[in-house]
Order: structure tokens, then C-alpha cells, then sequence
């Protein structure tokens, strides 16, 4: 069994020996690769699928929408977060300017630094009233997507 | 005079169209690439290619010595420079002009002329075009451009005098935003343009977006293609364009584009360039203000191309030679019903934060009245440094329903996964009784941001396939995640072409 988790949302899919795929227990699907990363889902004709993978992350696309899904084994699931939230670089940026320093109270919607990637400038703000616990960045740096920039409680 | 190499200073999808063109005609093309684009489509598309630098563009498709380095070690005598980048710089033009190339677009003083706000502002003035109120004023401090601000009475726009495409541009409301509005304004001008002069106009609340698109040759003819109505935008740049605008009537398209015709005469102007204007309201009537003239090919000129049937880029060729245009203005028709959708990386729910990583899986749709203008492949690694258009998609059709529903069949049809585009949040705007209606003014986007965001509901027909294609999760595997392991799924028929 797996679990495919999407957003904080989890599904639990069965795979049977037929090639079709169950959903929370749900009816069996039937599926029908046809292609590179091309699929046939459901009965009769059904519907085109596309899916790619790249390390835990399931990409799905069916009919225009695209879902993130992440498989996990059943048996070994992630730790729950912790209460002290880090701040990560959504992608790959470079640190404008710092406006908090270690010990800062801040309240929701503040700005804490900004980041500046493809000529756009993109404010990173607290999610919640807190106090910054850490700067983990300077001004100029270039930042990789999930680096931790600030650190709040 | 003939053009027998031409020089293409930029990358991506306007790079291979411009590519493709020279190739058509027998003119051979040189690209240029930084660290970033080693290998890329534009680079492998071309007859030549010369390295311009590292990454970060300044470094590379900025600069004016390393591509004029570029164009004379090739033996080029022309240079295209597409759109962004250098396409606007007169300073690039008069040194292309001075190296003894051709620069294949308007001479750079007009470039110079339209690219200064006040300048383009002062001429349509005196040419009778209507503009919006607002002023650069000549104290630039950030007190100064406040002052400047409410002199023209807000809401107003702080925008870069130098500038283009959104960046460098903000909405101040009121004083009390002002300073740090100013500020960062300033520091994207300055990033994007080399130039931190700032510009405030009116804001003029919930315009339509239409321009319209001319060409002019070295012989004093000057013709108009229409419009495009551009008001699908999203923080200042383009989403959606089509042709003809759902709002103009025949005799206000007609006011138009003799509008834009005395503004290209006006300026002086030369080669392909776009006359942009704010439409406010509805109706015959409905007053229109000159807000920018483009000189350069736009993003979205396969629109124009779509419902008038010629080819801007064969003729900014032809007249970059010194040819005579190859239309009258009473040969010119709008045919049919043309929609444009720019293909960004980039998460719509965060932001429209952009996206850069793998392209895992990439398939592009095709079919009759489909055309996809793209400069990236499946397997392709999406650079951050560069502006995260991926792809356009056009499609022409002989109704606006029926543009729409054929736009929406191949946006269906046009999976990219590994990282994150518009393509869902463009099939919602396709879906939006407002847009069907033709409703569109470039408040747009975010009036309707939450219903075209979308929900977070999975069906369970993405997760089997999740499923089925995890087996176990392993190392990156591109498309369909085919492990080796054996798995009910490798037992599937068909599977791993």
C-alpha cells in the first residue's frame, strides 16, 4: 500500500496484480499506459493522463490541472513539523535587502527580507505574530529553493 | 541590399522564430547563449552560435560590447534583437549602426524619442493623440517624485521611465504608501534597465488594454494591422491576447488605428512597432489615451499574424534591407478569431511566483489553427535568471466561442510537469463567463483571482495514477517515473517507448 499525500491531504492507494488502482478503498481503476509517461485512465476509452516522476514527487496531468502528489511507503512516514517555523526560499533568488534582525518582534504580514529572482521582487512575510529567532541570510546572497532564511517562534 | 547573416541577441521562443525566418529566406543565423543556455534549443536551432558570457544577463544578453563582439567575430550584417533585452536600448542600435550592422528595427533616435516617456508624450501631444495626465518630474529624489504624485492626483502609477513589460512599476494609492512604493520601484528600474528615472501618470481605474500594431518602411508607407487586446494581465504583463478586441466597434477600430498611423508618421518611425492604449469603458465612444509606443516586435504579434495572414518578422526583414513593405493598408483584412496564451513557469497560487527546475515531461498540443511558439524541450532545466515564458500558444479560428473552446481543447492537450505553470489557471480565465462574455479590463485577474485559483480537490483518477506510477520512490526518472523494479505497472502493454 501507499500513501500519496497532496497538500495536507492523504490518499491511500492500493496497486492489485490487474494493473488497476484502488483509492481509499474505493472501485478498482483501470489503467493503460500507452506512451512515454502517457496514460489511459478509467473504463472504456477513458480519460489521457501524462505523469512524471522525480524523487518522492508524482506529477499528474488530467485534463488541464496538474496535482503534486508525494508517495510514501506506509510503513515510514514523515515526522510532523516542528513548532519552530523556518523560513525557506521558494526558489532559486538572490537576497535584496534584510529588514529583521535575531530578536525582532514581528507581526503577521511584516516584511522580513526581500528576495529578487527572474527581475522580480518578492517580499518574503512573517506567517504569524512571533519574535525571529535567526537570520540565516545576508544581503546579496544567492539562496537555493528550501534553504532556510529566517527563523521564527 | 541583401542580408546574408543575421545576428539573433536573444533567447527562447522570439530567438527560434526569428531563427526560422532567416532560415526560410536563405539568410544564415547566428545565436548567441550565456552559461545558462549552453545546449538550448535557440543555440542548436541556429547556423552559428557564439558565447556572450555568464548567466546573469547583464553579463550577457545586456551587454552591448559582448554581442557586437559576437556579431563581428561571425561575420554578421544584421542584428535582431527580438524582444526584452537589448531591443529597446538606442544606445545598442546606434552602436550596431556604428559597427557598420544593420539593426533590424526602427534607427535608434526614434527608439531614443518613444523610449523617453516625456519625449513620446510631447510629440503625440503635438501630433493630436490623446495621452493620460502625468509628468517625470525633474526633481527625481523619492520626495520629489511623492511631490510629483500628488500633483497628478492619486490613485497614480510610478513607473520606470526607462522601462517596459511591468518591471519597475507600482501603484501608489496614497501618501502614505508613497516612500516605500518609490523605493522599490527604483531598485527593479535599476535592476532591469540600468536606468532609475521614474515616471508617475494617473491611473486610469480598470482600462482595456488594446494596441494596435503598425509597420512603416523607408519609403514614407505606413499601414496599421489592427489591434490586439492585451487586458488579461497579471502584475503588469500580458496573460491573454487576442484579435480583434471584443470591445471596439468598426468605427472606434477605425479611429484607432488612424491614431496609431498619425503616431507612427509622427515619430518617424520605421520597421514593425506597437502603439499601446488604455481604452476606458465601453461603447463608441468610449475615450482611449496613447500610453506607450513599442518599438520592437511584441510577445504577442502572432495574434496579428493569426487573423491578417502575413508574417511581421519576413517583413521587418524585407524592410530592414530596404525593401518597400509588402502590404497597402486596403489589402489589409481581419479574418477570423485569434487568442494568444503566454505558457509561464510559474505557481499562480503563490503569487505567480516564478518557477524554474526540470522539465520532466513536455508535450506540445497541435492541430489545425494551433500554433505553439516555444524555446524549450522535454528534459530542458527552466534557468531562474531569465524572464519564465516557456511557451505561447495561439490558436485562430473563425469565432471568438469557437477560438475559445479550440484554445481550451489544446491547453488540455498541453501537459508540462516538474515544474509549475499557468496552464490550469489559463483553462479557468478560458472557463470564466466574464472573459466568454468579453468582459475583460486589466483589473481582470485579480477581481477574480480566488475562482480562477481554483480548488485543492484531487481526483481519484490523479492519485491511481500517482500511484501507479510510484512503484517505489526513487531517484529522478522523467516521464512516467518507470522504475526497473518490477511493479504491476511495468507489466502494463505499451508501456516504455
Amino acid at each position: 500500500m501507499l500513501i500519496l499525500r497532496a497538500g495536507d491531504r492523504d490518499y491511500k492507494a492500493t496497486v492489485h496484480t490487474d494493473g488497476t488502482v484502488s483509492i481509499d478503498d474505493g472501485s478498482p481503476i483501470p489503467l493503460r499506459a500507452t506512451g512515454a509517461g502517457l496514460v489511459r485512465v478509467g473504463s472504456g476509452s477513458g480519460q489521457q493522463a501524462w505523469v512524471a516522476a522525480s524523487g518522492s514527487t508524482r506529477w499528474v496531468f488530467l485534463n488541464g490541472e496538474v496535482f503534486e502528489l508525494d508517495a510514501q511507503d506506509a510503513r515510514r512516514r514523515r515526522p510532523a513539523a516542528t513548532a519552530h517555523a523556518a523560513l525557506v526560499a521558494p526558489m532559486p533568488a538572490t537576497v535584496v535587502r534584510v529588514d529583521v534582525a535575531p530578536g525582532a518582534t514581528v507581526r503577521k504580514g511584516d516584511t522580513l527580507l526581500i528576495l529578487e529572482a527572474m527581475k522580480m521582487e518578492l517580499p518574503i512575510r512573517a506567517p504569524a505574530d512571533g519574535v525571529v529567532r535567526a537570520v540565516l541570510c545576508r544581503a546579496r546572497d544567492l539562496v537555493k529553493p528550501g534553504v532556510p532564511l529566517v527563523e521564527m517562534e | 541590399m541583401t542580408l546574408r547573416r543575421v545576428l539573433v541577441a536573444n533567447r527562447g521562443e522570439i530567438a527560434l522564430r526569428i531563427i526560422r525566418a532567416c532560415r526560410e529566406r536563405g539568410i544564415e543565423s547566428v545565436a548567441v547563449y550565456s552559461d545558462a543556455d549552453v545546449g538550448a534549443a535557440h543555440v542548436t536551432a541556429a547556423d552559428a552560435s557564439v558565447r556572450i558570457g555568464p548567466a546573469p544577463p547583464r553579463d550577457s544578453y545586456l551587454s552591448i560590447p559582448a554581442i557586437l563582439e559576437a556579431a563581428r567575430g561571425s561575420g554578421a550584417d544584421a542584428v535582431h534583437p527580438g524582444y526584452g533585452f537589448l531591443s529597446e536600448n538606442a544606445a545598442f542600435a546606434r552602436a550596431c549602426e556604428a559597427a557598420g550592422f544593420i539593426f533590424i528595427g526602427p534607427p535608434a533616435d526614434v527608439i531614443e524619442r518613444m523610449g523617453s516617456k516625456i519625449a513620446a508624450r510631447a510629440l503625440m501631444i503635438a501630433a493630436g493623440v490623446p495621452v493620460v495626465p502625468g509628468r517625470t518630474p525633474e526633481d527625481q529624489t523619492d520626495a520629489g517624485i511623492a511631490a510629483a504624485a500628488n500633483e497628478v492626483g492619486y490613485p497614480v502609477l510610478v513607473k520606470a521611465s526607462a522601462g517596459g513589460g511591468g518591471k519597475g512599476m507600482r501603484t501608489v494609492r496614497g501618501a502614505s504608501d508613497a516612500p516605500a512604493l518609490i523605493a522599490a520601484a527604483r531598485r527593479e528600474a535599476v535592476a532591469a534597465f540600468g536606468d532609475g528615472t521614474l515616471y508617475v501618470e494617473r491611473l486610469i481605474e480598470r482600462p482595456r488594454h488594446v494596441e494596435i500594431q503598425i509597420f512603416c518602411d523607408a519609403f514614407g508607407h505606413v499601414v496599421h494591422l489592427f489591434e490586439r487586446e492585451c487586458s488579461v494581465q497579471r502584475r503588469h504583463q500580458k496573460v491573454i491576447e487576442e484579435s480583434p478586441s471584443p470591445a471596439l466597434t468598426a468605427d472606434l477600430r477605425a479611429r484607432m488605428g488612424d491614431a496609431a498611423v498619425a503616431a507612427a508618421r509622427a515619430a518617424g518611425y520605421r520597421n514593425a512597432g506597437t502603439v499601446e492604449f488604455l481604452l476606458h469603458g465601453d461603447g463608441e465612444s468610449a475615450p482611449f489615451y496613447f500610453l506607450e509606443m513599442n518599438t520592437r516586435l511584441q510577445v504577442e504579434h502572432p495574434v496579428t499574424e493569426a487573423v491578417t495572414g502575413v508574417d511581421l518578422v519576413q517583413a521587418q526583414l524585407t524592410v530592414a534591407a530596404g525593401g518597400a513593405l509588402p502590404w497597402r493598408q486596403n489589402e489589409l483584412r481581419q479574418r477570423g478569431h485569434a487568442i494568444e496564451l503566454r505558457i509561464y513557469a510559474e505557481d499562480p497560487g503563490a503569487g505567480f511566483l516564478p518557477q524554474a527546475g526540470p522539465l520532466l515531461l513536455y508535450r506540445e498540443p497541435r492541430g489545425p489553427g494551433v500554433r505553439v511558439d516555444s524555446g524549450v524541450r522535454e528534459g530542458d532545466r527552466i534557468p531562474i535568471e531569465y524572464d519564465p515564458l516557456l511557451a505561447k500558444l495561439t490558436v485562430l479560428a473563425e469565432t471568438r466561442p469557437q477560438a475559445i473552446d479550440r484554445a481550451s481543447a489544446a491547453l488540455r492537450d498541453f501537459p508540462v510537469l516538474g515544474i509549475r505553470t499557468n496552464i490550469p489557471f489559463l483553462l479557468r480565465i478560458l472557463a470564466h463567463p466574464a472573459f466568454q462574455a468579453g468582459h475583460v479590463d486589466t483589473g481582470f485577474i485579480d477581481a477574480h483571482l480566488s475562482t480562477l485559483l481554483g480548488g485543492a480537490e484531487v481526483p481519484q483518477e490523479a492519485v491511481a495514477v500517482a500511484a501507479a506510477a510510484a512503484g517505489d520512490a526513487g531517484a529522478e526518472r522523467g516521464p512516467g517515473g518507470l522504475s526497473r523494479s518490477p511493479s504491476p505497472w511495468t507489466a502494463l502493454s505499451g508501456w516504455g517507448r
